[in-house]
């Protein structure tokens, strides 16, 4: 049997390692704690939260009436709630409206309903281009907006966090909450995408 | 401060890299990096607008080119080390004895 | 909390750490006020974009109070104060090329506006 695959560690491996076995040493950080915490964001907390919350406010126009007048209230009754969404503004998409969110400073986004965000969101070329040209970064995503309807775009300089609630597709009318849940992508909550209709 | 974090209507940067299949998380290192975050945060070492703030005095250059979760690592390095939590010298030697280890 | 465990880490995500404050502090706008952007530079920690300076634009949204970051990155003091959201149309921001129709609505604190 050969020995164990020594593989060179790379620069941020070293120093996380580094960082973190000296805060444990310490005794000011458990591990399992940040292991449970990873695992809330890569299998519990996602957009599948905010699907839910998207399908209910189609279903019941008085929690949606709710849920745009004070989102965290109205999430907070689907159990979705807390970090990065305490001041939560849900916005709408009407055939008179798109709205699309950016956070151009830094990477903010409402996780209690659609969890981390993706690499795309939090790098230059969209956080640069989203306030400047929408239009043209909608085109990229596959979404062409007509010109005589009014592109919104929200920047999260601030503690608000915003979320957009989609445009209800046609022929949906029959359908249940957890059907209608399940055509409700992430990017169409961020406002880079349309809801299909159903196949 | 007028820093290279402040990228609103900036040109130049080119397409978006838009791949569906993009997980949370590329490596192990970059699970740890985001979960310190929160076990930081009991210790009061730094608050969130500080956080930022250390991660927007990256080199400029920087931080168009190292990853997300590399900004992070920056701001912790910047926050913790040499500042309360962590010496210098412990941070170094503990560095040099993982990546001896390693190979 | 002294150490977080992982029996805390679900009530910590759920609870979250909100920066509204329950504070009174001066409100010095309201909805449908027309402002301008001053034009600050601070060399330290702020969330006034450089495309948002000295630009004009109009409330619409008053969401309450909240610690002011350019301070308390700083260690100076929470300063709380009313965070608005600010209506710019992109000609307004970029110039008159842009879109006629469309705009950016960014949240503006108190001690980043004056009125027009």
């Amino acid at each position: 049997m050969g020995s164990a695959h020594k593989r060179q560690l790379s620069d941020p491996e070293i120093r996380v390692k580094a960082l973190e076995s000296l805060l444990v040493e310490k005794g000011l950080i458990d591990p399992k704690a940040l292991d449970d915490l990873v695992d809330t964001y890569e299998t519990k907390i996602g957009p599948h939260n905010g699907a839910q919350v998207v399908a209910r406010a189609w279903s019941d126009p008085a929690y949606k009436q709710r849920l745009l007048e004070d989102g965290s209230a109205a999430i907070g009754e689907l159990g979705f709630s807390g970090m990065q969404g305490e001041d939560l503004m849900v916005v709408e998409n009407t055939p008179e409206v798109h709205n699309i969110l950016v956070c151009t400073l830094c990477s903010c986004y409402p996780w209690p309903t659609l969890g981390l965000p993706p690499v795309w969101y939090k790098a230059a070329p969209y956080r640069s281009r989203a306030v400047s040209d929408p239009r043209g970064v909608l085109q990229e995503f596959g979404v062409e907006v007509p010109e005589d309807k009014e592109v919104r775009v929200w920047d999260s300089t601030a503690e608000l966090r915003y979320m957009v609630l989609p445009e209800r597709p046609n022929g949906t009318e029959d359908m249940t909450e957890d059907g209608l849940a399940s055509l409700v992508s992430r990017d169409s909550m961020i406002g880079v995408a349309l809801v299909n209709p159903p196949a | 401060m007028n820093g290279i974090h402040d990228l609103g209507g900036m040109h130049g940067f080119g397409p978006i890299d838009i791949d569906p299949e993009q997980p949370l998380f590329r490596n192990d290192w970059e699970r740890r990096v985001f979960a310190l975050f929160f076990g930081c945060a009991p210790h009061g070492f730094f608050n969130l607008d500080e956080f930022r703030h250390a991660v927007e005095r990256m080199d400029a250059a920087e931080y168009l080119e190292l990853s997300y979760y590399e900004h992070w690592l920056h701001a912790y390095e910047t926050l913790l080390v040499g500042n309360g939590a962590i010496t210098a010298e412990e941070y170094a030697t503990r560095c040099a004895e993982i990546a001896q280890e390693a190979g | 909390m002294d150490i977080l465990t992982p029996d805390l880490v679900p009530g910590m995500l759920a609870n979250g750490a909100t920066t509204r404050v329950d504070v009174d502090a001066p409100l010095r706008f309201k909805v449908g006020d027309e402002i301008v952007v001053r034009n600050l530079n601070p060399t330290g920690h702020t969330r006034l974009p450089r495309y948002l300076r000295g630009k004009r634009g109009v409330v619409e949204h008053a969401h309450g109070v909240f610690i002011f970051p350019d301070t308390h990155a700083h260690h100076k003091g929470e300063k709380p104060q009313h965070v608005y959201g600010v209506r710019f149309s992109m000609i307004e921001l970029w110039g008159d090329g842009a879109s006629p129709r469309d705009c950016c609505i960014v949240d503006v604190f108190d001690d980043y506006m004056d009125p027009l």
